[in-house]
């Protein structure tokens, strides 16, 4: 909201500088967002007094003028004016100001002369559309001020972010009286003036059937108006204050909700039929409102009608068939209070935003709804002639908001704080409207009816400490309490100890992204507003996020990435929804460049789950991983599900070529994922001897054939390796030459040991033969 | 490579070739079996035996000392350690003549001997020791390596600066006392709203731009759910809980977590990070959130920030306040950053109001708190000097790993 500082000061008398203001109104809780000076633009232009004028001698209508403004020399000036004469003082624009027309002045010759600024009329100041001649100044002007202050030419104008519960400083008056209250400085209502009224002109009776949503309502109607643009100065001041000047009638109505704060409407009193009621709307009701929509109104949307229409969304907006137009001629003006809440849910039914919207659902002052029908009647007979009926009224302004009274204990709004409240403020806040008394620790304070917000004694302290300043208040710290440490989640630091660059991507993705890893089951969660269909389902997997930003990156000339993400994936539940916490990694490309000590190397599945296996021993536990075909997106082959204990964890593998050519992906991806929730809390590590007698190792090397699974055989090593086998190992892996197709060669390594002896070449026998009966057995395979 | 291997198979071939045979001549030019028994009836004429046996020991102590400097390496050096010394060496060959000699002479001669052999044996040592030590400098010139080529190394993971933010900004406030929580994103709009004293008429639930699910709904009256638009639900649900099972405040609480907000531009994100922080107890004041805030904000910004309070409206706090703090970029002289101001805004602030701990039964005449919420992105921003929100969703990795160097 624009606020031009000219009409504060029509309520009070402030001295201080726009900038001082500011700081005040942030202080007393405005936001200031910007202090616009429109009309900075004559900065430069001076007092000159004229101390001499001599005809130019090669031009009939110019002449040479000497004139002062303060400096040293006087200043040449070659002017084409008539009416000033020696004595006179005038606006100067000095060399280099640049004036409101665009104008910049420089240093120049006319006709042979050399002139050094230029006398502006009121043109050039931009103060008027059209002059007889220079301005000439009053002869007290301090020769070399600035004219712009001289004449209070300047503006400020206040661009104000007012906080939905002070909807009485939507206005100016508003906030000049916080800002008087705040100043000690007397504030000065405006008063409307008479005006007297035509009996001859009938306003139309108005019954209020919905009370609760709308306590007062006010009609009056105006007969015989000339409808003309509205003035000048009043088209400028609306400008300032960002609005956009329609016609004279909805320019004074707007004028006085800008500066009163009482949004008004103005109806085509030819257009009406018969009398106006407010009441709820039908289901389904039709209304044509001033923006151009035809809308079907809902069963309790408020709405101003005549006999046979719907004229006004109540509070928000006119319809267009009852609109003042150029030929209006007489009006029937309405000012009332609505129910802030009806506002705001029927403004946000139809999402429909106004300037009197915005004010009836902060709350306007109930007592203005008079004040701003007599001042509006009156502008608009004074401006556009016409004669004034009587006001038809239902309902009490008084009533609303009425004697609220609130009693606390100031030493807990002291304890709430954190300062003393000295009796000082109560003098300001007194100023603002409030009625006070102490009774030693009680505080009984009655509420000023534009004050909706005040009702608690929190309230209050909020209303002190805006007096007091919120910098008055002490920093303390308070009495610290220890809290048993929670155990921190490590789970993306353990990742990215890893290698893995951590990413953090949208959790929504597209419908289509969604079904490249999970099957449709009716189980997604879509946004019923999505920014864009890219962004309009809950993922489900974090993978195509990673895919999106592996994407990215490669498009960026990187040779592969390795990438970890920690975050929630959502699905319907029995409970409504479900988010899990899950870990997802993306690897693709290069994982080793080309160095001086070797090659570059593609990430293959093993890098992935050299990492996940890592990832998992970090936290004292181990995964099993199962070959699985059936992982919707991934390669049949190169996928497996991650178990943990007996819980399946997880996920992992090679991102099907065709898939990740959607993302125009050609390198192979891995991608794998653990859902932390239901991943078992590992074991805390605990002591074991450590041993003291040597190990003995022993590699054999067997043909198995293509397609044993290297895990079950290391299990089958181990169990038949008995209680000394402490590790086993494939070290090596061939099916090259010399070996028979369809078999393959894996050497395999296992350590023995013992706690309490030296082993001898009989215990490491004795497990050599249990584990080739044992691979004979189980896998028909034979040493090689 | 090359150069390396080159070099190896020329040092393989030369003591190789030491050892050989044929090439024995070469290695012991001083000692020639035949030439020395030519020489030895020669003698006879002119010198004593004795004489004749010194000169042969002198002669052949020092053709042999002259084979031992000029002995390649520590393998030559043994041969002729075993030629000279050894049991059937040149030596030993010199003693035999021993017994031609008169018997009191034998002694004199025998000294000789043992002499030459102690004396060779010593320069036999000293070879041997020098001979080690060019070899170590040899096989250390050998091995040099370029120290400056780069390390073997696997490129370094890095922690999302967002994540970084969270972690100070969580273990700021833990170390306080606060205890770390967490809750739903998707949410209902008791706990987004109503419980937060913003009824569903009021404007400020408006303002928060936010996305509904479709046909996902709560309660027997079906309302809609949302994603939650900001951390503060975690403060109702942290409460019930936390009443629940304790009876009665005190409690303090810190709950990171992500919003979202239905506006995405330039500077808004439609997903983001908050971090919310209250603290209920009896004589909590608005100097205490003062205390925590400058507290907190001096710790994350590793400087004393100054702060700011203005008066502000949340519908959740009252008193509420904005909170700005001293510029950190031009220390509150005036920059572009702070568009002129000195003060730059990072979060909003306020006494709970009294609503908000009915709402979850704490009786508000015996307890108040204070609670804020800071957006964990522009506190990042304003920390690291990061100029656009979208670089933290854009992901690019040059950006990740820059940002991922911690200190």
């Amino acid at each position: 909201m624009k606020i031009p500082f000219s009409w504060l000061k029509t309520y009070v008398s402030l001295t201080a500088t726009p900038a001082q203001i500011a700081d005040d109104l942030v202080r007393l809780g405005h936001e200031v967002e910007a202090v616009e000076l429109p009309r900075a633009a004559v900065k430069g232009v001076r007092v000159g007094l004229i101390t001499s004028k001599m005809p130019h001698p090669d031009a009939d209508k110019l002449s040479l003028l000497k004139v002062e403004i303060g400096e040293a020399e006087a200043l040449d000036i070659v002017c084409g004016a008539s009416n000033m004469g020696e004595g006179d003082k005038v606006p100067v624009a000095t060399i280099g100001t640049s004036l409101p027309g665009g104008l910049v002045i420089k240093k120049g010759k006319i006709r042979g002369e050399v002139s050094c600024g230029m006398c502006c009329s009121e043109v050039e100041l931009g103060l008027a559309d059209e002059s007889a001649g220079l301005l000439i100044l009053p002869a007290d002007a301090p020769v070399g001020a600035e004219v712009g202050e001289y004449l209070a030419l300047e503006e400020a104008v206040f661009d104000l972010s007012i906080t939905p519960n002070r909807g009485d400083c939507m206005n100016a008056r508003g906030i000049a009286r916080d800002l008087a209250a705040d100043a000690g400085l007397p504030f000065t209502d405006v008063t409307p003036a008479a005006v007297a009224i035509d009996a001859a002109v009938a306003t139309p009776s108005v019954t209020v059937t919905a009370a609760q949503d709308c306590p007062v309502y006010m009609a009056r109607a105006i007969n015989g108006i000339s409808l003309a643009d509205s003035p000048e100065w009043m088209q400028a001041a609306l400008i300032m204050a960002g609005m956009r000047p329609v016609n004279g009638v909805v320019d004074v109505l707007n004028y006085v909700m800008l500066t009163m704060g009482q949004p008004m409407h103005a109806f085509d009193a030819d257009k009406l039929s018969g009398d106006i009621a407010i009441r709820a709307a039908a289901s389904g009701e039709a209304f044509a409102a001033l923006d151009g929509r035809e809308l079907k109104l809902h069963a309790g949307d408020l709405v101003v009608c005549d006999d046979s229409s719907v004229i006004a969304l109540a509070g928000i907006m006119g319809s267009e068939p009852s609109g003042v137009s150029d030929v209006t001629t007489n009006i029937v003006l309405e000012s009332a209070f609505f129910r802030p809440a009806r506002v705001s849910e029927t403004r946000r039914t139809y999402a429909m935003v106004s300037e009197a919207s915005m004010r009836f659902e902060r709350g306007v002052d109930p007592l203005m709804v008079a004040t701003a029908m007599g001042q509006a009647t009156a502008m608009i007979i004074d401006l556009f002639g016409g004669s004034a009926g009587e006001i038809a009224v239902c309902g009490d302004a008084t009533a609303i908001n009425a004697d609220r009274t609130v009693l606390c204990s100031l030493s807990r709004l002291e304890s709430r704080l954190g300062v003393e409240i000295p009796q000082a403020t109560d003098e300001v806040l007194a100023r603002m409207g409030f009625t006070l008394s102490r009774q030693g620790d009680a505080l009984e304070v009655t509420v000023p009816s534009f004050r909706h917000d005040v009702s608690i004694p929190e309230d209050l302290s909020e209303e002190y400490a805006r007096v007091i300043g919120f910098d008055a208040i002490p920093t303390l710290l308070p009495p610290l309490a220890t809290t048993a440490p929670a155990k921190t989640d490590r789970s993306i630091h353990d990742a990215v100890a890893g290698g893995f660059l951590q990413v953090v991507t949208y959790a929504f993705i597209s419908a289509g992204e969604q079904r490249l890893f999970v099957a449709d089951d009716g189980l997604d969660i879509a946004l019923a507003n999505p920014i864009s269909d890219a962004m309009s389902v809950m993922r489900r997997s974090v993978w195509p996020g990673l895919l999106n930003t592996a994407k990215r990156n490669l498009n960026r000339q990187q040779p592969g990435v390795a990438l970890a993400e920690q975050g929630r994936t959502y699905v319907r539940s029995d409970r409504g929804h479900d988010e899990e916490n899950v870990l997802a990694w993306l690897m693709t490309g290069e994982v080793e460049s080309d160095q001086w000590y070797g090659h570059a190397r593609a990430a293959d599945f093993f890098d992935l789950k050299g990492a996940v296996d890592g990832w998992l021993a970090l936290r004292g536990l181990s995964g099993r991983f199962i070959a699985d075909d059936s992982i919707l997106g991934l390669q049949a082959g190169q996928s497996a599900k991650i178990m943990v204990g007996r819980v399946e964890a997880g996920r992992i593998g090679r991102v099907d070529a065709d898939l990740a050519d959607q993302f125009d992906i050609d390198a192979p991806v891995f991608v794998a994922e653990i859902n932390l929730d239901l991943l078992p809390t590992g074991k805390q590590a605990k002591f074991v001897p450590l041993a003291e007698f040597p190990g003995v190792e022993r590699d054999l090397v067997f043909l198995f054939d293509r397609g044993a699974a290297s895990d079950a055989i290391l299990n089958a090593i181990r169990s038949a390796g008995g209680k000394l086998l402490t590790e086993a190992r494939i070290f090596d892996l061939y099916d090259g030459k010399g070996v028979p197709e369809g078999k393959v060669s894996l050497g395999i390594r296992f350590t023995l040991q013992d706690g309490k002896r030296t082993l001898t070449q009989a215990d490491s026998d004795a497990a050599s033969s249990a584990i080739i009966a044992a691979m004979d057995k189980r896998f028909g395979a034979a040493l090689r | 490579m090359k150069s390396k291997a080159g070099l190896f198979t020329q040092s393989c071939l030369l003591v190789f070739q030491g050892l050989s045979l044929q090439k024995q001549a070469a290695v012991f030019p001083a000692y020639d079996r035949e030439k020395s028994q030519k020489l030895s009836p020669k003698g006879f004429g002119i010198m004593s035996e004795i004489d004749a046996l010194k000169a042969q020991l002198e002669s052949l102590q020092s053709e042999a000392l002259a084979a031992f400097s000029a002995a390649g390496d520590s393998a030559a050096l043994q041969q002729l350690r075993v030629h000279y010394l050894g049991k059937k060496g040149a030596l030993t060959e010199v003693l035999k003549g021993v017994g031609k000699l008169p018997p009191q002479e034998r002694p004199v001669i025998g000294q000789h001997v043992n002499l030459a052999k102690a004396t060779l044996s010593a320069a036999l040592d000293e070879c041997e020791a020098e001979l080690a030590l060019k070899g170590k400098a040899a096989r250390i010139e050998a091995e040099r390596l370029d120290v400056t080529l780069p390390g073997r190394n696997k490129s370094p993971g890095a922690l999302h600066p967002v994540q970084q933010g969270l972690d100070e900004i969580t273990a700021i406030f833990a170390q306080m006392g606060f205890a770390v929580a967490e809750g739903p994103e998707i949410e209902d709009e008791f706990h987004n709203f109503d419980a937060l004293n913003i009824p569903p008429e009021h404007p400020a639930r408006a303002m928060h731009d936010t996305f509904f699910l479709k046909e996902l709904t709560h309660g027997d009256d079906a309302e809609p759910m949302l994603l939650r638009t900001h951390t503060s639900p975690v403060q109702i649900r942290t409460m019930k809980r936390f009443l629940a099972e304790n009876g009665e405040p005190p409690l303090a609480v810190v709950a990171p977590g992500r919003v979202y907000r239905c506006d995405y531009d330039v500077t808004h994100s439609p997903m983001f990070h908050q971090v919310e922080v209250f603290k209920v107890d009896r004589d909590v004041s608005m100097a205490h959130l003062k205390g925590v805030l400058k507290h907190f904000l001096s710790t994350y910004f590793e400087k004393d920030v100054g702060i700011r309070l203005r008066p502000h409206y949340f519908p959740f706090t009252e008193p509420s306040a904005e909170v700005d703090i001293s510029c950190v970029f031009c220390a509150g002289k005036g920059c572009r950053i702070c568009k002129g101001s000195g003060w730059i805004e990072v979060l909003g602030s306020g006494m709970i109001h009294p609503n908000v701990l009915r709402s979850v039964g704490v009786d508000s005449s015996e307890f108040s708190g204070f609670a804020f919420g800071l957006g964990v992105e522009r506190l990042v921003m304003l920390k690291q000097g990061i100029p656009d929100l979208r670089l933290f969703f854009e992901n690019d990795v040059r950006f990740l790993r820059r940002m991922g160097v911690s200190k």
